[in-house]
């Protein structure tokens, strides 16, 4: 057997040299962490940009760092108070999200790199608009802008004799009734993901609610457990998870649901603009696919942003700047059309030979001014979770609605503040 | 019963043939159970070799249509496994020695030697065992930045070391207490010193344990992720399971691929495995103890 | 003379013997964990530079106003009493069979303790994809044998979702304990058996008479880790149902990495895994005293 000594000396000498692996920062290095994207040629295109980016502006690197989107966000809030966080860093836009970062000063104004490279006006209204949430500045540029609507097999619809969109929540209610007559279950939801069924509970919110309302809730500047509206869209989940929804659904995550949906065992899903490209890549015939706007009633878009934000212990903000200027400019976005999203952030993009579902949704893009979030982006992190749980609470059947308006707000009222 | 009335017919020297029946009977259940326990293996092997229309269009213990081999070059790439099977490695090949000697050392301190409050000692060392580490992340990123070792092999090691060291004393302290105190009694009144003691007698002894501390850690530092994640910021120096996060993108759908690296992922832990199992074989130490 | 100097000996060589594990150990283990603790008495969100005093807050709050910290005790409880019985149950009987001199038991063992090689997260990948009530193998099984109209939701229905992720948990862990009572096993004395083969000792004599007394301290060590790593069982319920649903399988671990990682409230993190810490000395501390009373009575 090895002596201690040797031991120790082999030991440190490993150290020693494992240390040595600590690399050399170069003079202007940027490192930007976004998530690892499903589709993966928007991961591909990321690195490109990259490259093209390095080889324009010699002497710069970027490092383009993916994690899974729990990983990052743990990864991010672990380092970013410290100076060994990224330069720029991806997050949803919304206040339980992005807003904390900018709440805790970690994301920096970018006032004078709008002004310079006068993004205001390349970009999209209603993506850039989500960069005036938070005072003290412009916080982040539009990454990608989502918009969420209802899929539906073509074939479902026409053997329950559905020949029109609905176009109001109760033409849909009748829908999901036809299809439920003709033996098909309306709409496939992955119940392990809260966020998933969540977007239905959000849909009839804005539905039930109608937009003052809505908003004030998410606020949580109203009662839950006093407005009626707010018991009514629980009832309507209830009503939903009951008659509407593919069984079991509480323990699958959003893959196997939409597994089902392209397999034909449901006729809808409620999904983002994303899935188009998801369709593809699974080798599904996009001609089989619809979509119709989630008839709330409403003139908003159900939808949400993904920014990318700067960092205030940035070294090289500047770098940083001059890099997501490249990335919005109209020739990255023209090149890149439809890895990252549908539809470009930026307004000078020219679309052709869309298939036909991809310019439903353009059109979707333009008809919509407002948007409404995601309800998990509107409220912060810890009501969020008590909001998943009584949602699911509810569609398992366990607790009735007006419980769970009460119990959310329970928790709401709890809180310190 | 047949081994009762063999039993009664036969005498002592027969006890080989005696245990026959119930030793057949026991290899079948073992057998059975074991086809039954490695079926998520089958699954998962032939998973990675189909495309992801025949994932979806097969059965599950449906043999691969084609071996869609280039799901494990992709994976390879995809998962950026060059870089991270090598720092996985080398992480491994320090961490796993160095942490059972660290271990054995003080385990064998704490069963044999006077050691002022031993006992309370042991009792500390075991508290480590007993929080879930998850939720010290955060305290443990701010020390590591703080001694400068993020993102260097040292920064990972050495907690890795930390978080070891609990059970490994825990278990290793329990087999040195029961070795015979008349072995060391012996060695020391001959005037050696508790290195030597040490490293001749309780070594050897323990090879078992410390054959299977050694499978035990070496599987649980190849695949620690939590950890690797906070204090390895940097991708080049990311650990294997870190470099898995490329196939769980929150759409993903690509489980040829994802099965297919997480194969790669367990090959090096199974040869670790096949290399030391053998000192299981009991007849190495036996005699040594409780003569 | 000789006998002063090797008692100081004696004391450098404890230091040497002892000091890496204990310094390594306090400094990259112990200091977070006690930074835990104080952190259950503050309230901080990760990004804040100061970190709030925040007293018996949190405590306050998991015991009165949290829905899901009684559910998660309940089933870490229930969780714990099944860790300590099927496992090393499990364990120990696949040992003492692969102890024998069996055809191919060296294949054997590698099969049984295969599982415990793969990474938890890809256990609970498998696992979940098995479990999938429309395509999974179980369903097809079910479907195949006529019973389709009465497959189970296993991950979705709460009344089963706990044990159908305890029967993942089992098939990956047993492996552990078998592995560590094999080890154990090495060190029954041959001549021991022999001698009590010729007084006439059938099979289950010999287990209890020699055999188990042997075996007492890896038993001990087996239960005592058992505990240990089930009440900090993580990784499996969070890839299988991360707590679902409706929070209904959640477990203190994994509350608590939610509250600190997930949520960002730290300060109720460390509250809950200051309660976990608490639990378990509660129940080992007396276990391990007990059985060192048990051990130096039988010497």
């Amino acid at each position: 057997m090895i002596n201690t000594r040797r031991i120790i000396r082999i030991a440190s000498a490993a150290l020693l040299w494992s240390s040595a692996t600590i690399g050399l920062a170069t003079a202007q290095e940027i490192t930007v962490w976004t998530l690892n994207f499903s589709n993966q040629q928007a991961n591909e295109a990321m690195n490109k940009i990259a490259s093209e980016f390095e080889a324009a502006n010699p002497g710069t690197k970027v490092t383009i760092v993916t994690r899974g989107t729990d990983d990052h966000k743990t990864a991010l809030r672990v380092a970013a108070g410290s100076d060994k966080g990224p330069d720029i860093y991806f997050s949803w836009a919304g206040l339980g999200l992005g807003g904390e970062y900018v709440k805790a000063g970690l994301s920096l104004p970018l006032d004078k790199y709008y002004t310079e490279y006068k993004w205001a006006d390349g970009l999209v209204p209603s993506a850039v608009s989500f960069a005036d949430l938070y005072p003290g500045g412009k916080h982040g540029v539009p990454y990608t802008f989502k918009g969420e609507a209802l899929y539906y097999s073509k074939a479902a619809f026409e053997k329950a004799g559905i020949t029109e969109e609905p176009k109001t929540y109760e033409e849909l209610l009748a829908a999901a009734e036809k299809l439920k007559a003709a033996g098909i279950p309306a709409i496939a939801f992955g119940g392990k993901v809260n966020w998933h069924v969540m977007r239905l509970m959000d849909v009839i919110l804005e539905s039930k609610c109608g937009v003052e309302k809505h908003d004030q809730l998410m606020k949580m500047e109203l009662k839950w457990s006093e407005e009626a509206c707010a018991t009514e869209s629980f009832a309507e989940m209830d009503k939903w998870a009951k008659n509407y929804i593919l069984t079991p659904f509480m323990g699958i995550d959003n893959n196997q649901a939409f597994n089902l949906f392209v397999a034909g065992r449901a006729a809808m899903m409620l999904e983002g603009d994303w899935l188009v490209g998801t369709l593809t890549s699974n080798n599904a015939n996009l001609d089989d696919y619809s979509i119709f706007p989630f008839p709330t009633g409403t003139d908003r878009l159900y939808g949400f942003a993904e920014y990318y934000y700067v960092s205030t212990k940035s070294q090289h903000p500047d770098i940083a700047a001059k890099f997501l200027d490249y990335y919005l400019s109209t020739e990255v976005q023209q090149a890149n059309l439809g890895q990252f999203s549908t539809t470009s952030v930026n307004k000078n993009v020219k679309y052709e030979n869309l298939p036909e579902i991809s310019e439903k949704w353009l059109k979707i893009f333009n008809d919509y001014g407002q948007v409404y979030m995601n309800g998990d982006q509107a409220f912060p992190l810890d009501v969020t979770t008590e909001y998943f749980r009584v949602i699911n609470e509810v569609v398992s059947g366990n607790i009735p609605p007006e419980e769970a308006a009460k119990q959310l707000q329970t928790f709401i009222d709890s809180r310190a503040g | 019963m047949t081994s009762a009335a063999l039993e009664a017919a036969t005498d002592i020297g027969e006890t080989r043939r005696r245990a026959d029946p119930v030793l057949v009977g026991l290899w079948i259940a073992l057998v059975l159970v074991a086809l039954i326990w490695i079926a998520p293996f089958v699954f998962m092997i032939f998973t990675s070799l189909k495309t992801n229309e025949a994932v979806m269009a097969t059965g599950a213990f449906h043999p691969p249509p084609e071996f869609a081999w280039q799901n494990y070059s992709a994976a390879w790439e995809r998962g950026r496994f060059d870089t991270t099977f090598w720092n996985s490695a080398i992480i491994a090949a320090v961490k796993v020695p160095l942490g059972l000697i660290v271990s054995a050392m003080g385990a064998y301190a704490l069963a044999r030697m006077q050691i002022p409050w031993g006992k309370a000692m042991l009792v500390v060392v075991l508290f480590g065992t007993m929080i879930p580490f998850q939720v010290m992340l955060a305290p443990l990123f701010t020390l590591v930045n703080g001694f400068g070792l993020i993102d260097t092999y040292p920064g990972v090691i050495l907690p890795y070391i930390a978080f070891g060291v609990p059970y490994q004393v825990f278990i290793l302290h329990s087999f040195f207490k029961n070795v015979p105190k008349e072995l060391s009694e012996a060695a020391l009144i001959d005037g050696a010193s508790h290195f030597t003691i040490f490293r001749r007698i309780f070594l050897p002894i323990s090879i078992p344990a410390l054959a299977a501390l050694f499978i035990l850690d070496f599987v649980a530092t190849w695949n620690e992720f939590a950890m690797a994640l906070v204090l390895l910021q940097n991708q080049n120096m990311w650990t294997l399971p870190l470099g898995l996060m490329a196939f769980q993108g929150q759409f993903s759908n690509d489980y040829g691929q994802l099965n297919a690296a997480i194969v790669m992922t367990v090959l090096p832990a199974t040869i670790v495995y096949l290399m030391f199992q053998r000192y299981f074989v009991s007849g190495l130490t036996s005699g040594a103890v409780k003569e | 003379m000789q006998l002063k100097r090797s008692l100081e000996d004696a004391r450098f060589q404890g230091a040497v013997l002892l000091g890496p594990a204990v310094l390594i150990y306090c400094v990259f283990a112990l200091y977070p964990l006690f930074d835990v603790v104080v952190m259950s008495f503050q309230r901080w969100n990760g990004l804040d530079p100061e970190r709030a005093f925040a007293g018996l807050d949190n405590y306050r709050f998991i015991f009165t106003s949290d829905p899901v910290f009684w559910i998660a005790l309940k089933n870490t409880v229930i969780w714990t009493v099944m860790c300590l019985i099927f496992p090393p149950l499990l364990g120990l009987l696949l040992a003492l069979g692969l102890n024998q001199h069996l055809f191919g038991r060296g294949v054997l063992r590698a099969v049984y303790y295969l599982p415990v090689i793969i990474a938890s997260i890809a256990v609970a990948t498998m696992w979940r994809w098995m479990y999938d009530p429309f395509f999974g193998l179980f369903s097809q099984i079910m479907t195949n044998l006529g019973m389709a109209s009465s497959i189970p939701d296993w991950l979705g229905d709460r009344t089963i979702a706990l044990y159908s992720v305890f029967v993942a948990h089992l098939w990956h862990s047993v492996g552990f304990s078998m592995v560590l009572f094999l080890a154990g096993l090495q060190s029954v004395s041959q001549t021991l058996v022999e001698a009590a083969r010729i007084d006439g000792a059938g099979r289950w004599g010999l287990f209890r008479h020699v055999t188990l007394p042997a075996l007492r301290p890896t038993v001990t060590v087996v239960l005592v880790l058992s505990v240990i790593n089930s009440l900090k069982a993580f990784d499996i319920v969070y890839g299988l149902t991360g707590g679902g649903p409706a929070q209904s399988t959640q477990m203190l671990a994994l509350w608590a990495f939610t509250q600190a990682m997930q949520i960002f409230d730290y300060g109720r993190g460390g509250a809950i895994s200051v309660v976990l810490l608490l639990i378990t000395c509660a129940i080992v501390v007396p276990y391990l005293r007990w059985t060192q009373r048990q051990e130096e009575a039988a010497r």
